[in-house]
């Protein structure tokens, strides 16, 4: 079981009253809790499942302007002082950092009801493994399905932010999410299809429809044909544009903005994408995952409009206190906060994007291409080139050639390289109907080009 | 370490009728340096102990790990894993075997001459100032972003296991590495020393990192970066492409690596990361590249982040070929998917966790590509036309490891056996057994082992490999694809 908000605070206002003792200027300490289940499918059995509790503090101490940092799991009555004294010890040892200013004042915020359910939090094995049974036999309803395979990812997170000017906040939410994919078989060939929800709630996870929805594009994936690569109208699905969110909106960091890697720096006032586009990053917007009130840092979440009418502004970046303070700024409540494990620790946050809705249906998007490609989903997308967001990736779990406004027929997996610049200057037609990914609550899109530079056979 | 945890845990879980389990007493302390633009930017420490106890019950697997060290909460957290182990069996229509393997009584540490974690934090800090400051001294006016960075971590583990094995290890890498971004206008680009993101290392001591001397290639990333502001783009064409051993590392690491993963052939990965082009019935029988290539899946090399004495279900590291001559000979393997396909060598040692809190997963250790008989110049200098691409960059790759497009930091054009211009935003692609069977030259001269990070599973496990290899030589490849 996670721990409670009560003990979260008391271990962080222990671990600031020791630094300060320690002859800290400056204090935080984030101490937070995640328990963890995974089920873990393939070839239509559990083959990995497990639970995990980890909890942890990370205190960040200030002398002089000298900072240093110690993470730790709490194993035991000792880590705290065991960790203040080190962080206390690094920073005295570390030559002065200009460019810091102040850890945050304290801003008052109002919390955000309902983002933590006990089921979720604490879903027994055995029912993880009941909705992972229904998932497998709802998806081999047809006898082409070869293999049902995916994972169901229940649990909780809970932090304090406690520092010595006063700051003191909490944030705890409870996460589930199911992912299926299916693999169809007919005459020695194979098709593939995917699906994915995420909720707060596991109860509002539509397991059935996760799992047909997936069996569903499997069945029509297979006996795939060649598409030769080229441009094409493209209509992509909500999991597809999210996909190009994470990149999109990477150049909305303050770290890239001030590292000169991101497009904005040299478009301010600019329209650098079609007009129909708006983008903004809105953590107390429910419909968005990882709600949250304050940061990592216990700064009050701010929205920060990034795109609006497909033009960008200095408005548009997102800050933690670091890069705010570099600039003059305050901080727009982007610093990370402990939800999930990160490769770049030190960059903000933006984890609640959320594109506008327009007006028209997926259908209606397929209904209104003559000659173009459906993508389900892409697999690894990475960036070629960060300035002007060129990346390239493939698609994946269903590709289709549309034709004179209906699906023709499946596809070879496509690799595609290109700018997001580019392919969302000409947005034909926007999802009135948004979906929630884990890091974006975005529509479907469909787009005037898209280039597909090779084939995945 | 105590084993004391470790026993209760193992008893708790023969108590309830396990059929099999192990737990894994672990302590990490990771210390990473940046200093940037000047700034001492992240000083940080990240310490991390817990245990993570693997169940076999009914003949399905349950898993289940804490941070928190007491006699209550280990055996609590043993009990919650052989009940997610009878969670699982509801779901089973194969039960789990095991290949066997010799239950060892042993100890293992990282040979090292100077231990990272006792070199005062004033010391690295110096040594990345001073490489740092001689990669902004090569120019006020284009050197917008310099930085310079150390990362370390010691990690102590206890394995043991209902069938006996108490093994115990200390696994010490240490390394670093230095980098210049250059901008002008929309234009940015950036060079890195000894390699990209982060740099490069070792299971070694400090004297790794003293090694990659990172004062004397400041200036020298720092030029090239430069030069890339105003260089031609890679031009689009079908060439003899030659890649030195960084951008190596990537080429092997996911067109051979993953591809050899038995988990990904056998369809356990196929809703994340995917499958393998190469199946089962691939075994023995495909030529994957042609006759020179030569790859192994090598725990024992000296400095590879993936050497160790033992992986983590006990079985001893191992050097396994691969690729022998061209042909596909064996996969990276655990005890389980050892059994399932009946390996006569059984588990090959790939089966890797990266802390308590994850379960172990077939995964790379140091996946090599053999020296071949050119050193790098004669590479170049036996080339009448082509590029010669250098240091990561980008990397994409299909599902089934056989569609891939690279990019590297930078490129030379190739005239008559001689570098040439330095050509910006380099890219290739193809499809691994073509490529691979279009090799013609490996060197042996600049073999080295370079380190990255490689991601798998869900929940996500970033875990640190290495590859050993010199430059290649590939012909008729496609490149400059934007």
């Amino acid at each position: 079981m996670a721990m409670s908000l009560d003990l979260l605070y008391g271990i962080s206002e222990n671990a600031i009253n020791l630094a300060k003792k320690l002859g800290a200027d400056q204090a935080q300490a984030v101490v937070s809790t995640h328990v963890k289940n995974t089920a873990r499918f393939a070839n239509s059995q559990i083959n990995q499942n497990l639970s995990t509790r980890n909890n942890e503090i990370n205190i960040k101490v200030v002398v002089e302007k000298r900072l240093g940092s110690v993470k730790t799991s709490l194993s035991d009555q000792k880590s705290v002082q065991t960790a203040v004294r080190y962080a206390i010890r690094k920073a005295r040892a570390t030559p002065p950092n200009e460019m810091f200013k102040s850890l945050p004042m304290p801003k008052e915020y109002v919390p955000i009801p309902r983002t933590y359910d006990r089921k979720t939090a604490e879903c027994s094995p055995s029912l993880g493994a009941e909705i992972v049974n229904n998932a497998i036999e709802t998806a081999h309803t047809s006898n082409i399905v070869k293999a049902v395979a995916g994972s169901y990812m229940t649990g909780s997170t809970s932090f304090a932010v406690v520092n010595s000017r006063g700051v003191h906040a909490d944030m705890r939410i409870s996460i589930a999410r199911l992912h299926v994919t299916v693999i169809s078989a007919k005459n020695g060939s194979e098709g593939f299809g995917s699906s994915e929800s995420w909720a707060r709630k596991m109860d509002e996870i539509n397991v059935s429809a996760v799992a047909q929805n997936a069996a569903e594009t499997s069945a029509k994936s297979v006996q795939p044909e060649r598409l030769e690569p080229g441009e094409y109208e493209t209509v992509l699905s909500p999991e597809a544009v999210a996909v190009s969110m994470e990149h999109l909106g990477a150049s909305f960091k303050g770290t890239w903005y001030q590292d000169g890697i991101s497009f904005v720096k040299n478009n301010i006032g600019k329209k650098v994408l079609d007009e129909k586009f708006n983008l903004k990053d809105d953590a107390r917007d429910m419909s968005t995952l990882y709600v949250s009130a304050v940061d990592g840092e216990g700064v009050p979440k701010r929205p920060v409009s990034m795109v609006h009418a497909g033009v960008v502004d200095e408005n548009s970046i997102c800050y933690n206190s670091y890069t705010a303070g570099r600039v003059g700024l305050q901080s727009t409540g982007h610093a990370q906060a402990p939800f999930f494990v990160r490769f770049e620790e030190e960059e903000e946050d933006i984890i609640n994007m959320i594109v506008s809705p327009g007006d028209s249906s997926t259908d209606e998007m397929i209904k209104e291409t003559q000659h173009g490609v459906y993508v389900s989903r892409f697999h690894y997308v990475r960036s070629v080139n960060r300035p002007n967001v060129t990346v390239t990736g493939l698609t994946r779990d269903g590709t289709f050639l549309i034709k004179n406004g209906e699906l023709a027929r499946p596809v070879h997996n496509l690799r595609f390289t290109d700018s997001f610049l580019d392919a969302y200057k000409n947005i034909k037609m926007i999802g009135r109907e948004q979906v929630r990914t884990q890091r974006a609550t975005v529509p479907s899109l469909k787009i005037a080009k898209l280039r597909f530079s090779g084939i995945a056979e | 370490m105590d084993d004391d945890f470790a026993r209760l845990a193992l008893a708790a879980a023969r108590k309830l009728g396990a059929s099999y389990a192990d737990a894994r007493l672990i302590e990490t302390r990771t210390e990473s340096i940046l200093v940037r633009n000047g700034i001492p930017e992240d000083i940080s420490t990240e310490d991390l102990s817990g245990i993570g106890v693997r169940v076999l019950a009914k003949g399905a697997w349950g898993f289940a790990g804490t941070t928190v060290l007491n006699r209550k909460e280990v055996t609590t957290t043993a009990e919650k894993a052989f009940k997610i182990a009878l969670a699982s069996a509801r779901t089973k229509h194969r039960g789990v075997e095991l290949a066997p393997t010799v239950a060892k009584t042993a100890k293992y540490k990282t040979p090292t001459h100077k231990d990272p974690m006792r070199i005062p934090l004033e010391q690295k800090l110096e040594t990345l100032r001073q490489a740092e400051r001689a990669v902004a001294a090569e120019s006020n006016e284009f050197i917008k972003n310099s930085t310079a960075s150390f990362k370390t971590e010691k990690e102590r583990k206890l394995f043991m296991s209902t069938e006996g094995a108490k093994i115990e290890q200390l696994i010490i890498w240490c390394g670093g590495g230095i980098s210049a971004t250059a901008a002008y206008g929309n234009n940015t680009q950036t060079r890195s020393y000894p390699g990209s993101f982060g740099g490069n290392f070792n299971t070694a001591g400090y004297e790794f990192f003293e090694n990659l001397r990172l004062v004397d290639h400041a200036a020298e990333i720092a030029r090239e970066a430069i030069s890339l502001l105003s260089a031609e783009k890679c031009p689009s064409t079908v060439t003899t492409l030659i890649l030195d051993g960084d951008q190596m590392t990537e080429q092997i690491h996911e067109s051979c690596g993953h591809a050899t993963e038995l988990d990904r052939a056998l369809g356990t990965e196929v809703d994340n990361a995917g499958t393998s082009f190469l199946t089962p019935e691939k075994l023995g029988q495909f030529q994957y590249g042609c006759d020179g290539v030569n790859i192994s899946s090598d725990a024992t090399v000296p400095g590879g982040l993936g050497t160790f004495g033992f992986d983590d279900e006990g079985v001893p590291a191992q050097n396994v070929p691969l690729v022998k001559n061209g042909l596909f000979v064996n996969y990276q393997s655990s005890r389980e998917t050892a059994a399932l396909l009946n390996l006569p060598g059984g588990s090959s040692g790939n089966m890797r966790a990266n802390s308590p809190l994850a379960i172990p997963l077939v995964r790379m250790t140091n996946i090599n590509l053999l020296p071949g008989d050119w050193k790098h110049e004669e590479l170049v200098e036996d080339t009448q036309e082509g590029l010669l691409m250098s240091t990561s960059k980008s990397w994409s790759i299909d599902d089934k490891r056989l569609n891939f497009q690279f990019g590297t930091e930078a490129a030379w054009r190739i005239k008559n056996g001689s570098r040439e211009e330095i050509l910006k935003l380099p890219t290739y692609t193809g499809s691994t057994p073509d490529f691979w069977g279009n090799c013609d030259g490996i060197s042996h001269d600049d073999w080295q082992m370079q380190a990255t990070r490689c991601g798998k599973g869900v929940p996500n496990q970033a875990i640190y490999v290495a590859h050993g290899t010199g430059s290649a030589r590939f012909q008729t490849v496609r490149a400059g694809i934007i």
